[in-house]
């Protein structure tokens, strides 16, 4: 995977960039102002930077996710329901640990949190594996039961003690992220997700697994020819994939948050497919990807408030990314598209004369 | 009418196609020859406007072509790995073809392609069947019905005899006859100088990307092609000479499987011993699918014992869907035969210097054309990825070596290459079992044979080699 597969990646970027600069013109709007107000809000000041870095931890691990479960052809998309499930775990024990030391406390959180997002993957990759359920539904359906739990744990079994808030007890003291660099609250959890994105190139391009991985997703048919264990293949993936998002959910909730609330995910989980795409789903370029993407979401506020442009055109900037990307980038579009029109794999082992 | 003029295309640093001229003539039937890489396929693909040259021009019969998908013009192609709709089924592929433009299944359109597929005395696979899931004949025999349907008046080829049934094959020629008599022009690559001999009006041969011949089929012979194609022709192969003790390395007993409730093996038996090529001969679908699906492991036999002493290597018959994973850099792709994964990733991590030098290796060994270990498996020569998936089987010195109708897309020199490693193979006291539906190929190179016919096997004996009770048999022999 050499740099140069990113360059349709840039040219996305910078025709969408072109696009919306037009539009603005259109409208009267001085593409200039718009773009200092962007860049002045997500990279103008110190306090500004680890803002867009604390936004795009989340990106990552999920990120890492989709790219993981994409090289296998398993069109995970719920890393949303996976990091929900993972947030949930760590803060349904978070309030427990009071009596723990800290690094213990912490690593207990992050551990559970990524068994939680795994065991969410464990269910659509055992659908799919042995029941031949499209990972592409599935994995929606479980995100919108992961909503649903947390919505109900908040609520119920989980609710803060004076019950009077939709929210769970903040989780104990010691089992809180320590942020180093106050006031700012860039933690170890941008860390932990470049040190994921570098591990899970070699597991990707220098294992074994991910060769397996790898020679599943271009070509089931092939790889069952020659006897690689694509039920166990893939169900492995999406536990990985699913314990990845579980992870960040884990990281939100012992550096950020504290606790669970009902809308925990802005939607990091979608937001993650674009940002695994524009990486071209190599794990090393996801973390400048979703930086760009933290960048984006960290600027908009100012954006609107310098140019007097609604922050939503973020949003329309990282569809455009998306689409110009899928229109040019022939490889990754027939790839997904062949995904999502028949997401089931042909029983390749059948035998017929 | 088509005329190819000056045509170039180069991938990267390999030339391809250097100048090349070349015409399809109403009424004519040109046959396109040469060596595994020569750059049939390219022009082809070209001529079909799936490519676009790199310098050149291509006139129709109205006038300059701009490159856009052929069937406008009256151009249609069968190409090498068939381009079909995989995710449907052979009757949407057809109902899509010209018979009918719609995806709906009108039962006229079916009745056409049935006609058409009767004329070319085709058999058509088990309805519904999703195209990804049909065996190699069976996509080549959809993709030149469909070609068909679109009444072309250019029709290009990229060797599709090479997996037809010989009597399929005879008819399927007398039916480019007929074409050409109503005035339509055939261009037909093939690797069988005599296809090309009685069939052609014109032979063009190119070499390394170059035209070095353009001849009347009637003003040249067997000899002169393979001269200008390859140079000299190794010798034919020499009696085996294995003298070690014949001990049994595979042993198939009264095999069955069943499926769907259809009896697709009948009571296998057989056994290959050191020393042998035992060959299996029959056409398509009777049974071999089944066999190799045993062989391989993909399937468990209904009833009967399988016994195999010592590692077994399996060459399948469709390499590009089967054997390789045609996006993945050769060297990935040796990694998908299981020993020579233990080798280069033996635990945890490839050894991923040691995969690709092993790749430079076997490429030199085996005269494989490619750029290098790092590219595609997409960018070999169709012939090229056959030798890949030999040269991969072989390298891991296994006892058993099953090899599926190897010698498919292979030029003349290959094949008799590939030919004597398999005998060498033999004599160094391991044993092969080769699958084939070329008869020449099997009394030429095995000790014993036998026919499968409707998942039974039968012996051949010497008295079954006149070819002509052959052809009737294996006409015969089809399910
Ligand atoms: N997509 C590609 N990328 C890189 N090289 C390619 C590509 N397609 C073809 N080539 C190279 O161009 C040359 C000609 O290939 P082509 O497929 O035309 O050969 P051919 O005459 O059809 O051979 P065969 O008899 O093996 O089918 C080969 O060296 C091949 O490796
Ligand atoms: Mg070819």
């Amino acid at each position: 995977m050499s740099a140069r597969a990113l360059l349709p990646s840039l040219a996305a970027l910078l025709l969408a960039a072109l696009l919306v600069a037009v539009t603005l013109l259109l409208l009267g709007v001085s593409p200039t102002r718009a773009a200092t107000g962007l860049l002045d809000g997500a990279f103008g000041s110190p306090l500004a930077i680890t803002d867009t870095l604390v936004k795009a931890t989340p990106l990552i691990f999920c990120g890492l996710a989709v790219a993981l479960a994409f090289e296998g052809a398993l069109w995970n998309i719920g890393a949303d329901g996976q990091l929900i499930a993972g947030a949930v775990a760590a803060g349904g024990i978070g309030p427990r640990l009071a009596s723990w030391p800290h690094p213990l406390a912490v690593s207990a959180l992050l551990l559970v949190g990524a068994l939680g997002g795994g065991a969410w993957g464990w269910i659509a990759g055992w659908l799919r594996a042995r029941r031949n359920v499209s990972e592409v539904i599935s994995t929606i359906m479980l995100n919108y039961s992961a909503a649903q739990i947390l919505a109900w744990a908040v609520h119920g079994p989980l609710i803060e003690a004076s019950r009077a808030f939709p929210e769970s007890s903040a989780i104990a003291a010691s089992a809180r992220l320590q942020l180093y660099f106050a006031p700012s609250r860039l933690n170890l959890g941008m860390a932990l997700a470049a040190v994921l994105s570098g591990l899970a190139y070699l597991y990707l391009y220098r294992s074994a697994w991910g060769f397996a991985l790898r020679a599943i997703g271009r070509s089931p048919r092939a790889a069952t020819f020659h006897g690689l264990a694509t039920t166990r293949v893939i169900i492995t993936t999406l536990v990985l994939s699913g314990a990845l998002a579980g992870l960040g959910g884990a990281v939100q909730v012992t550096a950020i948050t504290h606790r669970l609330y009902e809308a925990f995910s802005p939607g990091w989980g979608y937001e993650a497919i674009a940002v695994a795409l524009v990486a071209r789903l190599n794990p090393l370029a996801i973390v400048p990807s979703a930086i760009f993407f933290g960048a984006l979401d960290n600027g908009a506020q100012a954006m609107q408030r310098a140019a007097g442009v609604s922050a939503v055109l973020v949003q329309v900037i990282e569809a455009l990314v998306i689409i110009i990307l899928l229109a040019f980038d022939s490889a990754a579009g027939r790839r997904l598209g062949r995904g999502l029109l028949s997401p089931a794999t042909p029983d390749s082992a059948e035998v017929d004369a | 009418m088509l005329v190819a003029r000056g045509i170039c295309k180069r991938f990267g640093r390999t030339v391809a196609l250097d100048r090349v001229d070349f015409h399809a003539a109403p009424g004519e039937i040109h046959a396109l020859i040469g060596e595994n890489g020569a750059g049939k396929s390219t022009l082809v693909s070209i001529l079909a406007g799936r490519l676009a040259p790199d310098a050149g021009t291509i006139t129709g019969a109205d006038g300059p072509l701009r490159i856009t998908p052929g069937t406008a013009h009256g151009v249609a192609a069968v190409f090498q790995a068939p381009l079909l709709f995989e995710q449907m089924s052979w009757e949407e592929n057809l109902a899509l073809g010209g018979f009918r433009r719609s995806t709906r299944l009108r039962p006229e359109a079916l009745a056409a392609a049935a006609r058409a597929a009767h004329d070319l005395g085709f058999a058509l696979p088990v309805p519904g069947r999703r195209v990804a899931d049909l065996a190699v004949g069976e996509r080549v025999r959809l993709a030149i019905l469909r070609a068909l349907s679109f009444a072309p008046r250019v029709l290009l080829l990229d060797e599709p005899t090479g997996a037809l049934a010989p009597a399929e094959v005879e008819q399927f020629l007398d039916h480019l006859g007929r074409l050409r008599r109503d005035g339509r022009a055939v261009v037909l690559v093939t690797h069988r100088l005599g296809e090309a001999l009685t069939v052609a009006d014109r032979i063009t041969v190119l070499r390394r990307g170059r035209k070095v011949a353009e001849v009347p089929a009637a003003a040249t012979n067997e000899r002169d092609l393979a001269t200008l194609m390859v140079g000299e022709l190794p010798p034919p192969l020499a009696a085996s000479t294995y003298e070690g003790a014949p001990a049994v390395l595979l042993s198939l007993a009264d095999l069955m499987l069943e499926k769907d409730g259809r009896r697709l093996l009948d009571g296998v038996t057989m056994e290959v011993r050191r020393g042998e090529i035992v060959g299996v001969a029959g056409v398509e679908g009777n049974g071999q699918d089944a066999l190799i699906a045993i062989l391989a492991g993909l399937a468990a036999p209904t009833a009967g014992r399988l016994l195999t002493r010592g590692a077994l290597a399996l060459i399948p018959q469709d390499r590009d869907l089967d054997g390789l994973i045609l996006e993945m850099p050769l060297w990935e792709n040796l990694l998908l035969l299981e020993p020579l994964r233990r080798r280069f990733a033996p635990r945890y991590w490839l050894r991923r210097r040691d995969a690709v030098e092993f790749c430079r290796a076997l490429l030199a060994r085996y005269a494989i054309r490619a750029g290098g270990p790092h590219d595609p498996a997409a960018a070999l020569s169709g012939g090229n990825r056959q030798r890949l998936a030999v040269a991969r089987a072989l390298a891991t010195q296994p006892e058993i070596v099953v090899a599926h109708d190897i010698a498919r897309g292979l030029d003349l020199a290959a094949t008799r290459e590939l030919h004597r490693q398999l005998r060498q193979y033999a004599e160094s006291g391991r044993a092969v079992l080769l699958l084939s539906s070329d008869l020449e190929e099997i009394f030429q190179l095995c000790s014993r044979s036998y026919l499968m016919s409707r998942g039974r096997l039968r012996p051949l004996g010497p008295a079954d080699r006149q070819a002509g009770r052959f052809g009737l048999m294996l006409s015969g022999a089809q399910g």
